[in-house]
């Protein structure tokens, strides 16, 4: 079943008032519940615009050329309001970033607590939650440190734990490794496929690594704002369509 | 805690935003007290006056000034619409008035206990001891108000001098907060003996010493109009001028009212100034934390949470710059007063309603700041927010 669908996904962005950028050209993508699936491909290809839209962070364009539709779960979001959509990645997905993104003033606990406050889950039973994600990421000694005082890697498990807290259905990671090691980097990716296999979680993920996207199921492959190509785990392409990225 | 924390995230910023506010609620207690004790003043003075006609020698005012005679009670009582008619004597504590006060002089104050038949409703509480009484006359006896009583270090059994003469304390007066505070009431004998040896030798020997009287005091009857009355007066008798509750209002409620509003302006000007400091620290701490913003955002708050940790932080910010400046401002107006009590010079009264009222406005002014960046920081894209550097 096919948890994340989008069709006519396009994204053009002002610069300013004469120089407009065309992110997306009309991708249509649709991403199976419990895949872990990377998008790759150049700067400027249109990867973390698109990882934007099927998070909910920015909306598609609605009104040039056929209407865009996405789904999540079988439910329309291309045209949900601001609210709505905060709402939906308060309580259904999980991100992680690359520059790890935590808030300096919090410590490891209060940072993955935020997202259990944000989903409407408050008190012992955030505290419970944060220290149990904090456990499995293998930071459960380092709740109470601040951002500063843990290194990269601690940081980005941190944050990883902050995206499994409130177990969503869906993790999306603009490219989770981008700032770490190789050491590091397989540290989190082996952390985001065990979530993947143990609690069925779909994962998407950005990244410009092709390690990474070797260690996912799929490879989303684009270029100019649409997609090229879809290849499996191992690497062999499965369909060459142009537009249309069909799981394995 | 955790908005707490965010503000020690700058603190020399914090710091001169909280000094900021801190100055203009501890300039708006200050200047709050002076006019709360400027307006207890004028509402003594506005509530004893009101239901009376006080009678002054021509070109005097408020009983002091010429001399008039106690005979003028027989010229005055049958009068139309004259109730009661009280002579009394009021002369300055001391001739070396220092410098400008505030407030009102000390006076000595004398008349005859009980002259007013019961119709005096301005009510004095005594702190210890006893009011004055008929069978006082003759003696040198004295009631302290109680801002004299704490100048001269005076109780009940101590023997004061006034005027080079010396009083037995009878009575000490609780704080009224207006003119008897700073006054000595002696029996109306003892009063025109202290008056005569104030006068030129030359005026004195013309005058019997026991029918001097400064001012009179007239109660009309009740249901009759002080304005009427005070008319009568100054169309019957020669040499005097009246002066009525409406008068003293005029004369002393509209000048002090400008005073207030000047005063009460200067606070609220610091106040403004203080409430745009707050916008510019909010406004600089939004931008130095549109990443921060930008996870929130991204992780699932809402705009509405944005905007109300912004303004909750900006409100804190006012809260403890509020407390502060009470506290400072409490410092000041206490020792303001003490060092003004050896003058019997009180320029200061805090009351409960202006603390909490500098405190409260401080806060508000707080969060009202922090609505222009927080909205601001809630119209932030998450994404343009994230790649922030």
């Amino acid at each position: 079943m096919a948890i994340l669908e989008g069709r006519n996904l396009r994204k053009t962005y002002r610069l300013s008032r004469k120089n407009t950028v065309e992110a997306l050209k009309g991708v249509e993508v649709v991403i199976e519940k419990g895949e872990m699936v990377a998008i790759m491909g150049p700067s400027g290809s249109g990867k973390s615009t698109l990882m934007h839209i099927l998070g909910l962070l920015h909306a598609p364009d609605p009104n040039h050329g056929p209407a865009p539709e996405l789904y999540i779960g079988g439910e329309n979001m291309a045209s949900l309001s601001d609210n709505a959509r905060t709402k939906i990645r308060a309580r259904r997905m999980g991100f992680v970033f690359q520059d790890f993104n935590l808030v300096p003033t919090l410590t490891a606990l209060e940072n993955v607590t935020l997202a259990c406050d944000y989903a409407g889950i408050g008190g012992k039973q955030a505290k419970q939650a944060g220290v149990a994600a904090l456990a499995l990421v293998g930071l459960a000694d380092r709740a109470d440190h601040k951002p500063s005082e843990l290194s990269g890697g601690e940081q980005q498990r941190v944050a990883v734990a902050r995206a499994l807290v409130n177990k969503p259905e869906i993790i999306l990671a603009d490219e989770p490794t981008g700032n770490l090691d190789s050491e590091r980097s397989a540290e989190i990716l082996a952390l985001l496929r065990q979530f993947n296999r143990e609690h069925g979680q779909t994962i998407v993920l950005v990244t410009h690594d092709s390690e990474v996207g070797e260690a996912c199921d799929r490879v989303i492959r684009m270029r100019d704002g649409r997609i090229r190509t879809a290849i499996t785990g191992a690497g062999a392409p499965v369909m060459a369509a142009p537009a249309v990225a069909v799981p394995a | 805690m955790r908005l707490v924390r965010d503000l020690g995230r700058r603190k020399l910023r914090s710091t001169l935003t909280i000094t900021g506010i801190m100055i203009g609620i501890m300039a708006l207690v200050v200047f709050g007290s002076m006019a709360n004790k400027i307006d207890a003043l004028v509402k003594g003075g506005s509530d004893y006056y009101k239901d009376k006609i006080t009678v002054s020698a021509k070109g005097g005012f408020m009983g002091l000034g010429g001399v008039l005679s106690t005979r003028m009670v027989a010229q005055i009582s049958p009068l139309k619409g004259v109730d009661v008619v009280v002579p009394g004597v009021s002369m300055l504590l001391s001739d070396e008035v220092s410098g400008v006060s505030m407030g009102t002089p000390s006076m000595i104050q004398g008349s005859v206990a009980n002259a007013d038949q019961g119709r005096e409703k301005f009510a004095m509480h005594y702190a210890t001891g006893r009011a004055l009484l008929p069978s006082d006359e003759g003696s040198n006896v004295v009631v302290l108000g109680s801002d004299l009583a704490r100048q001269k270090k005076a109780k009940v059994g101590d023997t004061v001098t006034l005027r080079n003469v010396d009083f037995k304390v009878v009575g000490i007066l609780e704080p009224t907060l207006t003119a008897p505070d700073n006054s000595a009431m002696v029996p109306m004998v003892a009063a025109q003996e202290l008056y005569v040896k104030t006068l030129p030798a030359l005026v004195a020997d013309k005058l019997n010493t026991y029918e001097i009287a400064t001012g009179l005091v007239v109660y009309p009857k009740p249901g009759t109009d002080p304005e009427a009355v005070a008319n009568e007066i100054d169309a019957k008798v020669a040499g005097i001028s009246t002066m009525t509750g409406k008068d003293f209002d005029q004369q002393i409620g509209a000048a002090t009212s400008m005073l207030n509003a000047i005063l009460i302006g200067i606070g609220l000007l610091s106040l403004i100034i203080g409430g745009l400091s707050v916008i510019n620290t909010m406004a600089m701490s939004v931008a130095e934390r549109t990443r921060e913003i930008g996870i929130k955002r991204a992780i699932g708050a809402s705009r509405w949470r944005i905007r109300r940790e912004i303004v909750i932080e900006s409100a804190i910010i006012g809260l403890i710059g509020g407390l502060l400046g009470l506290a400072l401002g409490f410092v000041i107006t206490t020792m303001g007063n003490d060092a003004g009590r050896e003058s019997s010079t009180i320029l200061f009264d805090l009351t409960f309603g202006t603390a909490f009222s500098s405190v409260a406005f401080a806060t508000i002014l707080g969060a009202a700041a922090g609505f222009v960046p927080a909205w601001s920081a809630s119209r932030l894209d998450p994404v343009t927010a994230l790649r922030y550097e």
